[in-house]
C-alpha cells in the first residue's frame, strides 16, 4: 500500500544540474521505469529516493509523508544494485537474513522468512553458498530476495540486468516482474534499455537532461511520443518535417507532406501553422500496389519481416517493416501505403 | 613453458643466493662445536640448543620479545584502523598529504629517529620542560630507557606497515555494500561492525603479521631507547655473535627466535584463515 509523489526534485553537482525539477508519481503496486541514456539523471533520481543522495530541492512523498530528511536505514526500501552488492563474506542465507538480523527479528522467524524469500526467487538449497560461488543470475536473485525479505514499502532497482548476459537477462526480468506483482510492491526501475522498460513497466518516465520529458504507459510513449527524442529512444522512427495545416478535431490534424495530404492524430499542444514532425514507425508503412512512389535503397530479409530502406521522389529516406512475402531488391520502384491512424504528429522540439 | 622457466631463473637464483643459503648456513652453524679464540671449532653438537632452551635467561628474553611484539602489534592495530579508514576515504591532494604523513616515520633513518626521541625525552629535554611549564607534572618524567618508550617508538615506526594494507583492503570494499547495508536498515555503526570491519580483515591479517615479525626482531630501537634494564632476544643474539664471538651459540639463539616468531605467525594465520579466505576480495 505505497504511493509515491515526487515533485520538483533538483540536484546539483558542482556547476552541472543533474536533476532539474523531476516530477513523478507511482500508484500502489505500480512498476515505474526511469528510462534514458547515461547522464540523463535516472540513477540520480533513484539514489535520491533510496536516500543515498540528498536532493538540493523538491520533495519525495511516500504515502503523504515527505521522506527527504529520513536517512536510508529508516526508509524501509529494498534496493537492488547493478553490481548485486552482495556481502562477499556472508553466505546466501546470511545475506538474505541481514535485514532481519538488523531488525532483531527472532531467529525462528528469520529462518522462515529467508526460506520463503529464497523459494520465491527459486534458490532453495543454496543457503550455505558464498556469493562468489554463484552465477551472475543467481547473485542477482539473491539480491532480490534480500531486498524483498524485509517486506519493503518500496522496491528500487538500479539497472539490475545490466551485468547479465542476454539469456539470463530475460529470465531475471520476468522473475522481477512476477515477484513484484505477486507481492504487490510499488517499484521504481532504472534502465537504459527501452525494450526492458516497455516489457516490465506499468508506466515509463523518459528522462532527458535531468528532466522527465514524458511519463506515460509504454504504449503511449511508443505510439504517442511527446517529442522526437522520446520517439527515437523508444524505437525505430521515421521523422518527417510537417506543418499542421488544419485542426479537424481535438488531436486530429490535416497535414501535407510534399504532394500527399494526410489526416493524422497528433499532440493537442500543437498550433496551426507551427513547425511539427510527423512520426511514422516502420510498421505504419507498408508496400502497396498504389500509393506514394518510392525507390528501394536496401532490403534485409529478417524471416518474420523484411526491413526496407526506401527513398521518396524528393530524396526523403524512410525505413519500413515490409511483409516478408514480397521479394524486393535495391533499385526496385515501389509504392508505399501509409497507415495514417498509426502516424503521430508532434511538436518540433530540439532533441 | 621453457622460456617461462628461463625467465624465472634470475629470481630463483637471487632467492637461493641471498635467502636460502644464508639460512641454511646459519642453521648449520648452530650445530657446530664451540672453540676458544675462534668463532667455531671442529665437529657438531646439540649443546647450544640445550643451553638456549634450558636457561631461563634466554627463555625469559624470548618471552619478553614475543610479549613486546604482541603489545606493539595490538597498539599499532588500534591506532592504525582509524587512520586507515581516514586514508581510504580521502581523495586527491589530501590523500597525498595524508599518505606522506603516514609513511613519514619511514623517511627518517633509524639512528636519527631514535636520537630525536632521546633529545625530546631526556630529563631536561623539551617535553619535560613544556609539561613542567604547563603545570601538568611536578617533577620531570623519566621515560627514557624504559620499556614503555621502546613500545611507543616501535608503534610509531611500524604504524605505516599496519595502515597501508588495511587502507588497501578498505579501499577495495565497494561503496555499494555500505549502501546496501543501510538500505536494509543498518545504521552507520552497525554497517561498520557487520560489513566494513570484517571486509578489512585481509589487510588486518597482513599488517599484524608484518608488524609482529618486525617488532620481535627489532634491535636498534630497543638498544638505544631501552637502556640496560630490559634484555630482549635480538640484543642477546647480537651480543653472542659480536660481543662474545660465539657464532654457533648466537646462531642457535637466532634459530630459536626465528622458529618461535614463525610459530606464533603460523598459529595466528591458521586460526584466522577461514575469515581471511571469506573476506578476500
Amino acid at each position: 500500500m505505497t504511493q509515491v509523489d515526487i515533485a520538483g526534485l533538483t540536484k546539483r553537482y558542482g556547476g552541472t544540474l543533474a536533476l532539474d525539477g523531476v516530477a513523478l508519481q507511482a500508484r500502489d503496486g505500480e512498476l515505474v521505469s526511469l528510462l534514458g541514456p547515461s547522464g540523463c539523471g535516472k540513477t540520480t533520481t533513484l539514489r535520491c529516493i533510496a536516500g543515498f543522495l540528498t536532493p538540493d530541492g523538491g520533495e519525495i512523498r511516500v504515502d503523504g509523508q515527505d521522506i527527504v530528511a529520513l536517512p536510508p536505514q529508516k526508509r524501509d526500501f529494498g534496493v537492488v544494485f547493478q553490481n548485486y552488492a552482495l556481502f562477499p563474506h556472508l553466505t546466501v542465507f546470511q545475506n538474505v537474513a541481514y535485514g532481519l538480523q538488523v531488525r532483531r527479528i527472532a531467529p525462528a522467524e528469520q529462518q522462515k522468512r529467508v526460506a520463503e524469500a529464497l523459494a520465491l526467487v527459486r534458490l532453495t538449497g543454496l543457503e550455505s553458498r558464498l556469493p562468489r560461488a554463484l552465477s551472475g543470475g543467481q547473485q542477482q536473485r539473491v539480491a532480490l530476495a534480500r531486498a524483498l525479505v524485509i517486506r519493503p514499502r518500496l522496491l528500487l532497482l538500479d539497472e539490475p540486468l545490466a551485468n547479465l548476459d542476454a539469456r539470463l537477462r530475460d529470465e531475471v526480468r520476468w522473475l522481477i516482474r512476477e515477484v513484484q506483482q505477486q507481492a504487490g510492491i510499488t517499484a521504481f526501475y532504472v534502465t537504459h534499455d527501452q525494450a526492458e522498460a516497455m516489457a516490465l513497466s506499468d508506466r515509463v518516465a523518459v528522462m532527458k537532461g535531468g528532466r522527465v520529458v514524458q511519463f506515460a504507459t509504454p504504449r503511449e510513449i511508443y505510439q504517442r511520443p511527446a517529442e522526437a527524442y522520446v520517439a527515437r529512444f523508444t524505437g525505430e522512427a521515421n521523422m518527417l518535417p510537417a506543418r499542421p495545416a488544419q485542426r479537424l478535431a481535438e488531436g486530429l490534424w490535416r497535414v501535407a507532406i510534399g504532394e500527399t495530404v494526410l489526416e493524422v492524430p497528433g499532440a493537442t499542444t500543437l498550433a496551426e501553422g507551427a513547425s511539427a514532425l510527423l512520426m511514422l514507425r516502420p510498421e505504419a508503412l507498408s508496400l502497396a500496389p498504389t500509393g506514394v512512389p518510392a525507390r528501394v535503397l536496401a532490403a534485409a530479409f529478417l524471416g518474420a519481416s523484411q526491413q526496407c530502406d526506401v527513398a521518396l521522389a524528393d530524396g526523403t529516406r524512410l525505413r519500413l517493416q515490409a511483409s516478408p512475402h514480397l521479394a524486393v531488391a535495391p533499385g526496385d520502384a515501389v509504392h508505399l501505403a501509409v497507415d495514417a491512424a498509426h502516424a503521430w504528429l508532434m511538436p518540433d522540439i530540439a532533441p | 613453458m621453457k622460456t617461462r622457466l628461463l625467465l624465472g631463473l634470475p629470481a630463483v637464483a637471487l632467492l637461493l643466493l641471498f635467502f636460502v643459503l644464508p639460512y641454511v648456513e646459519m642453521v648449520a652453524m648452530s650445530f657446530r662445536a664451540p672453540a676458544s679464540g675462534l668463532p667455531f671449532g671442529e665437529g657438531h653438537t646439540l649443546l647450544h640448543y640445550q643451553r638456549a632452551l634450558g636457561d631461563t635467561l634466554y627463555l625469559g628474553a624470548l618471552g619478553r620479545s614475543l610479549l613486546m611484539g604482541g603489545v606493539v602489534t595490538l597498539l599499532c592495530l588500534l591506532l592504525s584502523f582509524p587512520l586507515a579508514l581516514h586514508l581510504s576515504r580521502t581523495q586527491g591532494r589530501w590523500h597525498v598529504v595524508f599518505f606522506a604523513c603516514i609513511v613519514s616515520p619511514l623517511l627518517i633513518g633509524v639512528l636519527v629517529r631514535n636520537f630525536g626521541w632521546m633529545l625530546l625525552l631526556t630529563v631536561d629535554g623539551p617535553a619535560n620542560r613544556w609539561l613542567l611549564a604547563a603545570g601538568l607534572i611536578e617533577r620531570p618524567l623519566r621515560v627514557l630507557f624504559t620499556p614503555g618508550l621502546v613500545v611507543l617508538a616501535l608503534v610509531h615506526v611500524f604504524t605505516p606497515f599496519m595502515v597501508l594494507p588495511i587502507a588497501t583492503a578498505l579501499r577495495n570494499i565497494s561503496p555499494a555494500l555500505r549502501e546496501a547495508s543501510t538500505s536494509l536498515g543498518a545504521g552507520r555503526f552497525e554497517t561498520f561492525w557487520r560489513v566494513t570491519l570484517p571486509l578489512a580483515f585481509p589487510g588486518v591479517q597482513a599488517g599484524v603479521v608484518l608488524v609482529f615479525v618486525l617488532s620481535v626482531a627489532a634491535y636498534v630501537t630497543p638498544a638505544l631507547l631501552g637502556g640496560q634494564g630490559v634484555a630482549l632476544m635480538p640484543a642477546i643474539v647480537v651480543r653472542e655473535l659480536i660481543g662474545s664471538f660465539a657464532w654457533p651459540f648466537g646462531a642457535a639463539l637466532a634459530v630459536v627466535m626465528a622458529v618461535a616468531t614463525l610459530s606464533v605467525v603460523a598459529v595466528f594465520t591458521l586460526l584466522t584463515q577461514g575469515l581471511a579466505e571469506r573476506t578476500r576480495a
